[in-house]
């Protein structure tokens, strides 16, 4: 479309402007992912260069090098001890046998009882040979469980086999350590390399101290990240790779915990990309048509939910810091006690208060004819038992919930907003409403940008809110859906919710291979929303608007 | 609002008069909300002092009176399990959240290292995963490390602390607020980073660290999801939220209603009095956090 | 007490952002040196680079003979001021001023000696056990000046240390600084935006623009003898006036043509273009606002022009004036020199003819825009 210059632009008119804009907008989506995949690429492009300069550097390091820094492309750190670093050479050395010991010599660890293997513990090797890495209709692991019989006794007894999970696990510690085992023998051959410049230049080779030194220096960087990096790296970053593998398994947890603590163990198979196709499935009966349902409505309530608290707890901050209303700190204090009160006390409560049972719920029912009538032309006697009703009640009480929030960060904000925009504004004429649509809102917009985006994700994903108000019902008749038997979607289930409930079963047995999945659908659909609002907001876009 | 002439010819009322009804309807606007903010903790202290019924009734103040309900709790429930169990959880993920999430946030905002940028993009994506995944391995692993069940809460605090270092944002924001010339300063006055870390930039920091160290208290109080999933069933290993959640469940609500709001008042006494006592830091981070994304 | 060596330095930020190259100065023991030059000229850089807070691309940066590049900021032996004094806000003044003393072990007595002195020197000995945000600008400006007079160390360096004060503290602060070199004794590196005080502070100063060095001098040499159209145009205020015209050579003479006028150029410039060799071209001819004289009207070498605007400074008038052709030129007059008729006549409007001295005009080539006689 033709882009207009600045003066072409100021001359249309409000309608003419927004329609432009909202062309422009549509039209950049392209750009948008034009600009990621070319970055993607870019960082293609520099990893490229980067391996071929380090091959170049390695064979640069191996031609000059003397005997000592040949050698340590086998043996490793013998570079490092040749010249003087002894403890670094030694740790680099150390390194190796224990990988050589992990990946060949680890004996596959026996029964006590029976003396039969019972596949706990295999070398790496054994691991990486057992996954059958994603091929379809094959098992993750080989030796399956049997029945046998124990001559000796007299019974019979099962003949342990590997377990999918553990070999699953174990065998991505193997690629895991052997990725590692590569970059230890090109940090070892740097390092040589290093050595030898150091060495040609004469100057002198920094000593283990200097280096322990260091770390609390120019490398505290180091000393500082590296345990949140082994944190993240073990307890998220590892679990996150193992689900997303096993979304291309059919791992449903067979004997559940108790069958693993007794020894039992399952083998799964690789289905590829069954399990996506799945929950894509959109034809009549297929999960795609519950994933689609719950997709809009996870939608529609991160928006609503979103938005409500946003403007209402804005407007709340807006009343208390009024000039002339007193007692401020208690109006605040009263809505801070809702951020106090661990949230499953106080919405477990409210949840119960309208239910039939609770005071509330039995007041609407026993004295508010129209809610009445209402519940009775839907055959129950609760709110929560009309989708519609349970719907628009959790945004209600969300926005109980969130105001709190959105009135202690914005009353920060209009405290920043300076005085002087007011003062204009009065003198050039602006009554109270449009000094809030001119200055506040845009200002404040300008400012929180970032957290609407948090605020937005955060209740894309909000779980608390929905299990403990509303636990994801009331059930979804319409849906049907065989193959899911007792997990189908209630009418409140945001995607999360579901999620969780396809991973604990509820009565109805893990699916993890779906709860996987779906994870991996949900974080798209993150990842794009996110792509999408954080190029809508201002913030990021003028970013010197308000500065 | 002082010569406000356009608003006097529209209304026929002065400035001041027109600021004096627009103040009385915030009055009323801010007493409404205040009742119905308050509603439901009367409500729940009301109910848990009710000694005739266990159970859900359609009134609110009680016949009668007692703290029956609260001695029932000490002595027939594993509720001070779970109360302890969720105050060790809370005070060591304070403690050590609050060392990852420093120690990668001063990072992140204040030395420049080779791969900066790449480490907070690759978080973020990492963070757009729905979390609770995780924990199928983990609950696997810890499984056989004997980390579920009853020692859940021991396996929690792993699970809380190890990867708490993704939420570095707010306290971020904080340490992009200290001048970098700081650090300058000192590093020409002749400290090492390590120095500029404890005693120049630490100093600075006690709003961000109360702010980190309370949030860090809070998150077991609040956590249901993976808390539930790693206790498994097991009562001994529940926090109280899980444990409690349990109490109302379709079995026993007629019995263990009036329990479960003693209970909560219980739990909420201690966290609301440390929350409200650090209130300050807590308004603070928020507003800091905010605005600088 | 050292001296500081730069060899060929460069900084490159990111990929391709050249920030400071080709940067070689020898900077002698105990001599007070400044970089000016416009905002983004890269003499910051160079100083934080000396300081050792940014990484050398390319070069080297000496400190009393030794290669510095690899050493940290505290093995440098070095004291910086910055333009927003980063005092620490949770120490008192005596506790900023003792920081590097404390971190170096130095034993109570001896911090305290070096300390007070240092305080008494500079006039904030009362204000000790305050803390800095209880200090107005110009106090901190002097703790932070005290932070680094306690160290006693090789180089001083300061970031603009007075861009942050108003006017009038500044001119106040520009005179402290002078008198406090004389006491301190050590080498100094000064950076600054403000040609005034690279004028008054500077034993020499070096000129930047775009990362490179324009012109190193005493501030009398830059002053009379700008390497460069740049460095005339940044050096004195009002600025140069420039404008395209004609050096012509009439046997043993050379004149100027611009507007019409001629005007012969006498004194050692004449000596100089002659001794060059220079022949008749197209130039590009400074001449400095109070290098300007009252003319005759019709007088060959008058350039006739009208004021657009007087600005009475008191000692001198700066009338901004347009020629014939549209050009606008600034004339400093002082005022000591000037009748009360001819003070009268100088209104916006006015014709003037004005002309200029010989022997104090400076010739620029065109294309390069360099000084003719450099």
């Amino acid at each position: 479309m033709k882009q207009l210059n600045a003066l072409e632009y100021l001359k249309l008119n409000k309608f003419q402007r927004f329609l432009y804009d909202f062309k422009q907008f549509f039209c950049a989506i392209p750009g948008w992912f034009k600009g990621l995949i070319l970055a993607f690429l870019g960082l293609v492009k520099d990893f490229a260069i980067k391996i071929k300069d380090g091959f170049l550097d390695i064979i640069h390091t191996f031609v000059k090098g003397n005997w000592a820094v040949k050698l340590s492309f086998v043996i490793f750190g013998l570079g490092n001890i040749y010249y003087g670093q002894i403890a670094r050479g030694i740790l680099f050395f150390l390194f190796e046998v224990a990988f050589v010991v992990y990946m060949f010599f680890i004996p596959t660890s026996v029964d006590v009882s029976s003396g039969l293997p019972n596949y706990r513990t295999q070398s790496g090797l054994n691991w990486l040979k057992s996954v059958n890495w994603f091929e379809t209709g094959n098992t993750v692991g080989t030796i399956q469980q049997k029945p046998g019989y124990d001559y000796e006794y007299d019974v019979p007894i099962t003949i342990p086999g590997e377990d999918s999970t553990r070999v699953l696990f174990n065998a991505l510690l193997a690629v895991i350590f052997i990725i590692a085992f590569i970059v230890t023998w090109r940090l070892q051959v740097k390092q040589c390399r290093i050595c030898m410049d150091i060495t040609a230049s004469g100057k002198k080779i920094k000593s283990g101290k200097d280096d322990l030194k260091s770390l609390l220096d120019d490398q505290f960087h180091k000393t500082l990240l590296a345990p949140s990096i082994i944190g993240i790296g073990l307890f998220t970053v590892l679990p996150m790779i193992f689900m997303i593998i096993i979304a291309f398994t059919n791992y449903s947890d067979v004997f559940g915990s108790i069958g693993l603590l007794n020894g039992q163990s399952e083998l799964y198979q690789w289905v590829g990309f069954k399990n996506l196709a799945e929950l894509l499935n959109f034809s009549e009966g297929g999960i795609g048509v519950a994933f689609g349902e719950l997709l809009v409505w996870t939608l529609i309530w991160a928006v609503f939910a979103t938005f409500t608290n946003y403007f209402l707890g804005m407007m709340v901050a807006i009343m208390i810091n009024k000039k002339g209303i007193k007692i401020k700190k208690f109006w605040r204090t009263v809505l801070v006690m809702t951020i106090a009160i661990p949230q499953f006390v106080s919405l477990l409560y409210i949840s119960k208060m309208f239910d039939f049972n609770g005071f509330i719920g039995s007041f609407l029912y026993n004295n508010v004819p129209f809610i009445r009538d209402y519940l009775v032309a839907n055959n129950t006697n609760t709110l929560w038992q009309v989708p519609e009703a349970a719907r628009i009640m959790l945004i209600v009480i969300n926005i109980w919930v969130g105001i709190p929030y959105v009135m202690l960060m914005a009353t920060g904000i209009l405290m920043n907003i300076p005085a002087d925009l007011y003062e204009s504004a009065q003198i050039d004429g602006a009554n109270g409403v449009q000094q809030f649509t001119k200055i506040t809102l845009p200002y404040m917009l300008f400012v929180t940008g970032p957290y609407l985006l948090t605020s937005f994700v955060g209740n894309l994903n909000n779980f608390n809110i929905i299990f403990l108000l509303s636990g994801g019902g009331p059930t979804n008749f319409d849906m049907n859906i065989p193959s899911l038997e007792g997990l189908v979607p209630g009418h409140t289930d945001l995607l999360i919710t579901w999620l969780f409930k396809l991973s604990t079963g509820s009565g109805a047995g893990a699916r993890y291979y779906l709860a996987s999945a779906l994870g991996i659908l949900i974080f798209l659909v993150v990842a794009i929303l996110s792509l999408i609002v954080y190029n809508v907001i201002p913030s990021t876009k003028n970013e010197e608007d308000f500065a | 609002m002082k010569n406000n002439t356009s608003s006097i010819k529209k209304s026929g009322l002065g400035a001041k008069a027109s600021r004096r009804i627009s103040n009385t309807l915030i009055y009323i606007v801010l007493i409404v909300m205040t009742v119905v903010w308050l509603f439901p903790y009367f409500g729940i202290v009301l109910e848990s002092l009710r000694m005739e019924s266990t159970g859900r009734v359609d009134y609110m103040i009680p016949k009668e009176w007692g703290f029956g309900n609260y001695e029932y709790l000490f002595t027939n429930t594993n509720f001070p399990t779970w109360f302890i169990n969720t105050t060790i959880m809370g005070l060591a993920t304070a403690v050590l959240q609050t060392f990852f999430i420093l120690s990668m946030s001063y990072t992140l905002s204040r030395l420049r290292f080779k791969g900066r940028k790449f480490l907070m993009n690759f978080m973020l994506i990492l963070g757009m995963f729905p979390g609770f995944l995780t924990m199928i391995l983990i609950y696997k692993i810890f499984g056989d490390l004997g980390l579920t069940h009853a020692n859940a809460p021991f396996g929690l605090i792993i699970v809380y602390c190890a990867s708490s270092g993704m939420g570095y944002y707010v306290s971020k924001g904080f340490f992009d607020t200290i001048s970098k010339s700081l650090d300058e300063a000192a590093r020409i006055d002749g400290a090492t980073r390590w120095q500029v870390f404890y005693k120049v930039i630490m100093p600075l920091s006690k709003p961000i660290i109360i702010y980190t160290i309370l949030m860090g208290f809070m998150a077991p109080w609040g956590d249901f999801m993976l808390a539930r999933f790693l206790a498994a069933g097991d009562d001994l290993g529940k926090n109280v939220a899980v444990g409690m959640w349990g109490w109302l469940q379709a079995t026993n609500p007629s019995t263990m209603y009036t329990r479960f709001c003693a209970a909560g008042v219980t739990v909420s006494i201690p966290v609301t009095a440390v929350f409200l006592a650090l209130q300050k830091y807590y308004v603070e981070g928020v507003t800091g956090g905010a605005v600088k994304g | 007490m050292a001296s500081v060596k730069l060899t060929n330095v460069k900084k490159i930020y990111g990929k391709n952002t050249l920030a400071v190259d080709n940067f070689n100065l020898d900077i002698a023991d105990k001599e007070f040196i400044v970089f000016v030059g416009p905002s983004g000229c890269g003499k910051s850089t160079t100083l934080r680079m000396i300081a050792g807070l940014e990484d050398i691309s390319g070069g080297t940066v000496e400190i009393d003979g030794v290669v510095v590049n690899d050493l940290q900021p505290r093995d440098r032996d070095i004291a910086m001021v910055f333009q927003n004094y980063a005092l620490y806000p949770h120490l008192t003044v005596f506790e900023n001023m003792a920081f590097s003393l404390r971190l170096k072990k130095v034993p109570q007595d001896e911090v305290y000696k070096r300390v007070t002195e240092a305080a008494e020197v500079l006039g904030i000995t009362e204000y000790l056990t305050r803390k800095p945000r209880a200090l107005s600008g110009g106090q901190r400006q002097r703790v932070a000046i005290g932070r680094a007079m306690v160290r006693d160390s090789k180089v001083f360096l300061m970031d603009e240390p007075l861009s942050n004060l108003d006017a009038k503290l500044r001119n106040q602060m520009r005179a402290e600084i002078i008198l406090l070199r004389k006491k301190i004794n050590t080498t100094f590196i000064y950076v600054t935006h403000d040609q005034t005080e690279a004028m008054t502070l500077g034993d020499r100063i070096v000129i930047m623009k775009d990362g490179l060095i324009q012109q190193v001098g005493t501030p009398t040499e830059v002053f009379d003898m700008p390497c460069n159209l740049f460095v005339a145009e940044f050096i004195g205020a009002p600025k140069m006036n420039t404008f395209n015209t004609k050096l012509v050579k009439e046997g043993d003479k050379y004149y100027v043509t611009p507007y019409g006028a001629k005007i012969e150029v006498t004194g050692e410039k004449a000596t100089a273009l002659a001794a060059k060799g220079v022949g008749s071209q197209n130039i590009i001819l400074g001449v400095r606002p109070e290098h300007f004289v009252l003319a005759e009207a019709g007088a060959p070498d008058a350039i006739s022009c009208q004021i657009l605007v007087n600005e009475m400074m008191g000692s001198e008038l700066h009338l901004h004036v347009v020629t014939e052709n549209g050009d606008k030129l600034i004339v400093r007059i002082p005022t000591v020199s000037l009748t009360d008729d001819q003070r009268r006549s100088l209104v916006q409007g006015a014709p003037l003819h004005v002309t200029c001295e010989g022997k104090v005009m400076h010739f620029f080539n065109v294309e390069e825009q360099t000084n003719l006689l450099v």
